[in-house]
């Protein structure tokens, strides 16, 4: 057995690591938090390290601050559905694509398609998609309820604007799940489905009892990725709707960005910044111990 | 090393392959050593000394100097134009303005006091959209002067200069030498540290800002002054007009209909009462654009990200609405004025097309060039458009000064005009310029009655703003073949009643929330005197963020700097 190198080899090797993390990620993080506890504002025409210290002001501030409850708010149900959706279409798919059918590869390219085009360019087809005069209103609607279709102003109306959102997102996000649910149920041993059949269980008893419980870790880290990536829509809001009518779309990515690039309050946008990280953190550590941990005796 | 995955089928452990490493071979699996990989790192790495090496010497500065286009690889830095030539005399400038020719032998000066020596270099930060202007500028400067080169530092969108500025402001780098910005950004720039005062330069090589060549006021004064000192030059100007179908508003036949309905002529409007009429009108005739779309009576800016306070804004002051009072700073936004604005511009709405509250700012230009909407209000730019020979209305827009609206001033009825100036660009020298001096002579070359025709024809989005350029007959062609002869008259009379941008510290966060109100009433998801408080309770914690005292003080040198019909309205009503 050989022995370990000596600990300087060690450290020495993983310094360059250490380095390029701490610069591009801790250093600022740990900026970002004291800046949270300041009254920072760059027009102010101080630096930050001499900006004044205000303790917890900027959280007490956000608590009361209607636009960011409303914003964290919207963002929370914009999660819920858009992942919901795309779970439940994801699995669906990935289901439906196990079987071996005629253009299947084509098939798979063409749903995988959405995940390789950049979230400005969804967001800017769906901008022109849901237009008075795009396809929405002038194929599909008009298919449906004919020309009165063309009265329907999509950014118009709060509702009509968050669904608008909603169907972009789980257009480009769909496949992501599909991927990952289709990687699993591929993987599948075919050993237990065909045990299974041989007892006399039924496709949908395979497919709740055996198939799903043993992909449970990859629907868990599908969804998380997913909430998590969409907590963090900005793209899409801003591209679409500008977070409009007034700020009825407005996400939390989008009005931490507006504070701290627009209104330039970077204090009070890393104060927003570290109150949507606290949350996210609970949430998510939360989720995995329901899922994973619950019951589970060390 | 070489990552094995394991065979079995377990789907828990497919997604976690385990990798296996034998430190102690030397060769595995017909793979690279650790001898041979080791050997080859360090030949790579001496091959790639010795090619960096050659590399630099290849590329010293002195060649680089000689090449005229260079690309750079950071990522906000889009392109570097370099402008040079070899060093030799220069020739003599023949018949050049004398603004630009005191830039020149200010120049000229410099190196000779050896307080700028040939080689030196300007660096620039601006939009993509000015690329062609300052190219053509950087062409014409190398004529005169070689010695001196100038580099672009492009960054694509207009936010991106804002944050740019501002982070320059905050690491003081010097990273550029001087900064062409939005005015609207000008209070935030100044009092971040990053804006030199230019009144030494000014006083010292005379820009032409007075007399027939100089910049129109107030524009000249609002966009460059901040609390009484010049921080900027004067780069282009933003001011708003009226564009409209000139073949509608001319049609005899539609005359007769609209007076016979209305009881009264169909001509350009001198409010915006009179304005709502024809809009009415042309909207119910429902007819046919020449794009095959409907025509709308009207398209004024309402939209969500930036552009909906200009409407409001435009209104408000003309009825008499003032910003903040002079004597306290509290918003007086949330006033008869505020909710006449809103008034006006939600009778309007039925008549101007939806895209009007969601679509970006580009979609009424889109509406107009096509002949979609009779009445508009833009930039300056909307004119270039709708005059390019594509545009579907290039025989048929015509211009006009904005309606106004009659207001009651000592007892008698007055019909006040006002135009708005959103953005508008200035160029900033910045305080950590290496040499602000000479930054500030190209500026001044630049934007010279002769050297500025050039550059503001050249390219997009800078427009005209001196005098001589619409009165003097050796340059007013030029601007005629650009704009149309209708819109040189109509801007120039539009500048004269122009109005700035909210120019103090924070004014983009101030109109922000304006917008996002104004927006929001327009969809119908706020109610007016909702919106008017909320944004005056919005800009209440803004004045004291940033300190009443020092924001009246802005304020006050701002409001003094408003047109005249505009101050005679604010007299007349105590405000001022």
């Amino acid at each position: 057995m050989r022995n370990n190198p000596p600990k300087i080899i060690t450290y020495l090797a993983n310094l360059p690591l250490n380095l390029l993390l701490y610069a591009t990620l801790i250093v600022p993080f740990a900026l970002m938090i004291y800046l949270a506890f300041l009254a920072w504002n760059p027009a102010a025409g101080i630096n930050w390290w001499e900006a004044p210290f205000t303790g917890v002001n900027n959280f007490i501030r956000a608590l009361s601050d209607s636009r960011f409850i409303a914003a964290l708010g919207r963002t929370a149900a914009f999660v819920v559905i858009v992942v919901t959706i795309e779970f439940f279409l994801g699995l669906a798919l990935a289901y439906f694509m196990l079987e071996e059918f005629k253009g299947k590869k084509i098939s798979l390219s063409l749903i995988i398609y959405p995940l390789m085009l950049p979230w400005v360019v969804v967001a800017l087809i769906f901008y022109l998609f849901f237009q008075d005069y795009g396809p929405m209103n002038n194929v599909f609607l008009k298919l449906i309820i004919g020309e009165s279709a063309q009265n329907i102003h999509w950014f118009l109306s709060s509702t009509t604007a968050f669904i608008s959102l909603i169907i972009a997102d789980v257009w480009q996000w769909t496949p992501f799940i599909f991927l990952v649910m289709y990687s699993g149920l591929s993987a599948v041993s075919k050993r237990l489905i065909e045990a299974a059949q041989v007892l006399g269980a039924s496709s949908r008893t395979i497919f709740w009892r055996i198939q799903l419980p043993l992909i449970k870790p990859l629907v868990l880290i599908a969804v998380v990725l997913r909430a998590l990536e969409a907590f963090k829509v900005f793209d899409i809001a801003y591209v679409m709707t500008g977070g409009g009518p007034g700020t009825s779309t407005e996400t939390i990515s989008l009005y931490i960005y507006r504070v701290a690039i627009e209104y330039h309050d970077i204090s009070y946008a890393a104060a927003l910044s570290l109150i949507v990280l606290i949350i996210l953190v609970i949430i998510i550590r939360s989720f995995i111990w329901y899922s994973f941990e619950r019951g589970v005796k060390r | 090393m070489i990552l094995y995955l394991d065979s079995n089928n377990d789907c828990e452990n497919l997604f976690m392959p385990t990798a296996r490493y034998n430190p102690m071979s030397e060769k595995v699996e017909g793979k690279i050593s650790r001898r041979r990989f080791i050997t080859a790192s360090i030949g790579a790495g001496v091959v790639g000394i010795i090619v960096g090496a050659a590399g630099a010497w290849l590329l010293k500065p002195e060649v680089v100097a000689e090449k005229t286009v260079t690309t750079t690889l950071t990522r906000e830095v889009t392109k570097t134009v370099t402008a040079t030539a070899p060093i030799t005399v220069t020739p003599p400038p023949v018949g050049l303005d004398v603004v630009a020719q005191r830039a020149i032998d200010g120049v000229k000066s410099l190196i000779a006091k050896g307080a700028a020596k040939p080689g030196d270099t300007i660096r620039i930060l601006h939009v993509a959209g000015s690329r062609a202007n300052l190219e053509k500028a950087i062409e014409l400067w190398s004529k005169y002067i070689p010695e001196i080169k100038i580099e672009l530092i492009t960054l694509g969108q207009e936010p991106d200069v804002y944050t740019k500025a501002m982070s320059e402001a905050v690491t003081k780098a010097g990273t550029f030498d001087a900064v062409t910005i939005f005015s609207t950004w000008l209070g935030d720039i100044v009092e971040a540290g990053l804006a030199r005062p230019i009144d030494d330069f000014f006083s010292k090589y005379d820009p032409g800002y007075t007399g027939d060549i100089a910049p129109i006021e107030p524009l000249a004064s609002y966009t460059t002054l901040y609390k009484g000192r010049r921080y900027a030059l004067v780069f282009d100007s933003d001011v708003f007009t009226l564009s409209y179908r000139r073949d509608l508003l001319t049609d005899p036949k539609l005359k007769d209909q609209f007076r016979s309905q209305y009881g009264m002529e169909l001509k350009l409007p001198d409010t915006w009462e009179e304005l709502i009429k024809m809009a009415e009108f042309f909207t119910k005739l429902n007819l046919t654009a020449p794009s095959g779309g409907r025509v709308w009576g009207a398209y004024f800016y309402a939209e969500p990200r930036f552009a909906a306070y200009i409407t409001w804004l435009n209104i408000f002051i003309e009825s008499g609405g003032i910003l903040f009072d002079l004597k306290t700073m509290d918003p007086k936004i949330d006033t008869k004025e505020g909710k006449y604005a809103f008034d006006v511009m939600l009778r309007l709405k039925p008549y101007m097309p939806p895209e009007a509250i969601t679509a970006s700012w580009a979609d009424l230009y889109d509406k107009f060039v096509k002949g979609e909407t009779v009445f508009t209000a833009a930039w300056p730019s909307l004119s270039k458009e709708a005059h390019r020979p594509t545009a579907l209305v290039k025989d048929v827009a015509g211009s006009a000064v904005l309606p106004g609206v009659e207001v009651d001033v000592a007892g008698a009825k007055k019909i006040v005009r006002a135009a708005p100036n959103p953005v508008n660009w200035v160029a900033v020298i910045s305080n950590y310029a290496k040499n602000p001096e000479l930054t500030y002579l190209f500026f001044q070359f630049a934007t010279s009655p002769d050297i500025g025709k050039d550059v503001i024809l050249t390219g997009v989005i800078l427009d005209l703003f001196r005098r001589c350029w619409f009165t003097d007959p050796k340059y007013r062609p030029a601007f005629e073949e650009g704009y149309g002869s209708e819109f040189v008259d109509a801007y120039l009379r539009s500048l004269e009643i122009s109005f700035p941008d909210l120019l103090i510290r924070g004014g983009p966060e101030y109109l922000g929330k304006l917008t996002v109100n104004v927006n929001a009433v327009m969809a119908g998801t706020k109610d007016p005197e909702d919106a008017l408080s909320e944004t005056a309770a919005d800009w209440d914690s803004i004045n004291k963020k940033y300190g009443v005292d020092a924001q009246l003080e802005a304020w006050r040198a701002l409001a003094n700097l408003f047109p005249s019909d505009v101050k005679e309205v604010w007299r007349a009503k105590g405000y001022m």
